[in-house]
Formats: C-alpha cells, structure tokens, sequence
C-alpha cells in the first residue's frame, strides 16, 4: 500500500478534532451525579477495564502483531513481540 | 505449562479461600484476605505470510504459522484495609517463534530449522506485582514489578502510579510512569550468537475519567512511550532486489503517542455499549487508528453475551521494503507488522456470574463465581489470521 502523507495528516486533524470534542464533552459533563444514581455504572458490565486476564490476552495479541501497537497503557516492548 | 498443569496450580490454590473467609466476623479488617482467585487459558493459532519470515519459497515471503497456549493466574488479596496486592503469573508456550534464515531456499516442506531452540517450542513466563495503597479516601498510588524470562530474552519492569478521584468520585484522574529493561541474545540470520543485546522503555500515561450522567461514563488517556537500544529481535530477515535475504536494521530509537477516548453506555434493557477510538503515532512513520465497539446483553440476571469488533488501519514505517537494495546501507525492515494494512477482529463471549453471599447462603468458602468461554478471529489485508480460543474461571471470597 502506498502512504498518502496528506491524507493521513487530513485523518489525524480530524481524529484530534474528534479526541479535543470528547475532551470538552468530559469537561462538560461535569454535573456531579450523586452516589446513590450511579447504581447503573456500578455494574460490571459497565466498566470500561474488563477483567485483567482478559485485557492481557487481548494485549497481547495486538502488541505483538502490530507495529502500532502499545504506546499506552502497559509499555511496549519484551517478550516476543519486540517492536 | 500445558492446560492439566494450570488447573492443577488452580486447585492448589483454592484452599485458601476457606481461611479467608473464616476469618470472624468483626469491624476491623483482617490482616491478611484473599479476595479473589482467577485463571485463563487462551489459545492463538496463526497462519499466513510475512516477508520477514525466511520459512518459504525463494524470493517470497515465509510462513507466520505458529500457535501459541497462555494459561495464567492472578491472586488478589488484602492486607488491612489500605493494601491491596495483585499477584499475576502469565505463561506462554509459542511454537515456531523464529524461522531460521537457513531454511531459505530450501523445499517449502522441508523439516523446520531453527535460529535458537526456541523456533520449536519456547516457553515464556512472567511475575508480576502490583501493589495498591489507599493514601486517603480520594487517592491511591501503586507500585508494580516484574519479571519476564524466555529462552533469549530476560525483563525487568518496574513502575509507580498515582490516582485522585475529585467531585463526589465523579472525575478521575490517574499518572503512571513504567520502565522496562530487555536484555537477550543477539543471533545473526545464520543463528551464530553475537553476545548480548538491550533495549530500555520508558513509558507515561495519564487518563481521565468522568462520570457524565447516571447511565454514561468515558475516560480519555494518553500514552507516551520511549524506546531506545536494540528494537528488533535480530534474526528478522528482509528479501533483497537480487532474490536474496539480508539482515534487518532498524533505528535504535523510537518515540511513541497514544491518545485514545473510551465510552460506556447503560441500555435500558439490561445492557451496555461501549466504544473506544485510538490514534497512534511514532518516529518510524507509522500512524494508525483504531476503533473498537463492545455490546454487552444480560440475560436470566446471571448470563451475559457479548459481541464485539474492532478495526485497525495503519500505514507503514518509513524504510519498510519487500525489495531492499543489496549494497545499500540503509535502514530496512520487511516485517509484516510494520506494514500498511487494515486489520478487523470480530468475536463473542458466552459468561455466567454466580453469587453466593447472600445470609441464607450455605458454607460455600466462595462468594461469587465466574465462568466464561469466547472467540475471536483477527484477520487482516495482508492475509494473516488469528483464532483465538479462551476460557476463564474464577473465584471471589
């Protein structure tokens, strides 16, 4: 595949775009919801870190088949994914 | 270790429950629980072909065959009613993790060769310990270590965090810093050893996460990573204009941005959504973007199915070649991974959450029990492709 370096600079203007409007929807959002109505994120299906085994297995898939891989989160590198 | 073994580790293990919870019933907190015990098997087959690999025709790409068995087991315990320890203990059997440079130009089926012992079958472990301090009612900070060992390669992880929670526990925000020093074999293409090689990572990552109404709640994380010494594993070839194979070289440096927004939404029946975008990108050249969509659905109050899909897109590194210059000298790489392509997963999980800590509840020594079983197939337009088969079991005291 050939890199289009405009477009991918077009696609990270707007991914960042993306990110700062969800940055402001955070800020936004920032009406305290008491404890006693938060009943529904309390639930485990709600939260957003799954369980860590999980989460490792998915990692780990991902960390080492994909050069963009990692970066975050836990830090890249060791094992037999070495990029 | 194969999956009998786990579960034997697993069943050793589950004695101590009872001494937990037998514990009497008074308002301080005992000095020592254990909270919860978990295991997972996964198991990743993979199939197709990537430049790198020298395990294929003359003047083509190598076969990526290889499977890979993952049990682990993770022990979370208390001590007094600040300290929390996570005990984790990840193992990796991986066939066929290096295909030796000699097999190149050999009949495709010929017997497998091998640059170290490991291309046959490598076992790969890790200990690993997180330690969590509740300092005051609104922040904690954590310290983790670990260790990883393999056939070539030796780690050592090391890392501290910090998290406050503000406004009645609605917003969030975390800091952690991580430091990773691999240390290993260097093997040319022939699988002569060279003495040692290393590589260091330097990892920050902040995250914010924020209550937005009863029923949503999302978090927006960043992640910079440094890396600097050796950053490949030495024995990946790259296929030359002349047909034949030379080593590859790589930058000894490489900085790395992760920026990603990740969303949950309640369904009103008995439901939940959740999304997540991530962009990436690093000195090498590469950028990507990912998207993941996860829908959770509750059913008998104690199943739960999941469905879920990701897509992947990323471009190449800057010196990635499947045809590199045989006198130049040059950075190159022909590895799969750091090419173009897009890259989907779609998947599903059946789980059944049981509890029993209830008044009535009889002398069970568990509280709550987890069973799950899922798959995922990942593929991608460069033909490689991953099943992933997983089970889960666990136990809270």
């Amino acid at each position: 595949m050939t890199p289009r370096p405009a477009r991918g600079r077009l696609r990270l203007a707007v991914a960042a775009l993306a990110l700062a409007a969800a940055a402001s929807s955070l800020g936004a959002g920032c009406a305290v919801v008491p404890q006693n109505r938060r009943k529904r994120l309390a639930d485990p299906m709600m939260q957003l870190e799954t369980d860590a085994l999980d989460a490792y297995r998915r990692q780990k898939l991902y960390s080492t088949r994909e050069g963009a891989a990692g970066g975050d989160g836990a830090p890249a590198g060791g094992g037999c994914g070495c990029q | 270790m194969s999956a009998p073994a786990a579960v034997t580790l697993l069943t050793l293990l589950l004695p101590l429950g009872p001494t937990a919870t037998a514990a009497p019933a008074a308002a301080a907190p005992p000095d020592y629980q254990i909270e919860a015990v978990r295991f997972r098997f996964t198991r990743f087959d993979q199939a197709g072909l990537g430049y790198q690999s020298a395990a294929g025709p003359s003047g083509a790409a190598g076969s990526q065959q290889l499977t890979v068995e993952e049990p682990q087991v993770e022990i979370i315990a208390r001590a007094g009613d600040r300290l929390t320890e996570r005990i984790w203990l990840p193992v990796d059997v991986v066939t066929a993790a290096s295909p030796d440079h000699s097999r190149y130009g050999k009949p495709y089926d010929a017997p497998l060769d091998a640059v170290t012992q490991a291309s046959r079958v490598n076992t790969a472990g890790s200990f690993d310990s997180l330690s969590t301090y509740r300092w005051n009612r609104v922040t904690d900070v954590s310290f983790h270590v670990a260790f990883h060992i393999e056939e070539p390669l030796q780690s050592w992880a090391m890392g501290i965090g910090w998290r406050r929670s503000f406004a009645e526990e609605n917003t969030a925000l975390a800091l952690s810093l991580n430091q990773v020093l691999d240390w290993f074999d260097r093997f040319d293409l022939d699988g002569n050893r060279h003495g040692r090689a290393a590589r260091s990572t330097s990892n920050l990552n902040l995250a914010l996460s924020q209550v937005l109404s009863p029923t949503t709640i999302a978090d927006l994380s960043y992640g910079g990573t440094w890396q600097t010494g050796t950053l490949g594993n030495t024995w990946s070839s790259v296929l030359l204009s002349d047909g034949t194979r030379g080593d590859e070289r790589l930058p000894r440096q490489r900085l790395r941005h992760a920026l990603a927004v990740r969303v949950a939404q309640w369904l009103p029946w008995e439901g939940a959504l959740k999304l997540r975008y991530r962009a990436y990108v690093d000195g090498w050249g590469i950028r990507a973007h990912t998207g993941e969509a996860d829908l959770v659905q509750r059913l008998f109050g104690i199943v739960q199915l999941r469905a879920s899909y990701r897509r992947h897109t990323q471009t190449q590194a800057r010196f990635f070649t499947i045809s590199a210059d045989p006198t130049g000298t040059e950075l190159r790489t022909a590895d799969s991974d750091l090419g173009a392509f897009v890259a989907q997963t779609v998947g599903g999980a059946v789980s059944i959450d049981l509890a029993r800590g209830g008044a009535g509840a009889k002398a069970v020594f568990w509280r709550d029990l987890h069973v799950d079983i899922g798959y995922e197939r990942y593929f991608r337009s460069d033909h490689l492709t991953i099943d992933v088969t997983t089970w889960g079991l666990g136990f809270r005291f």
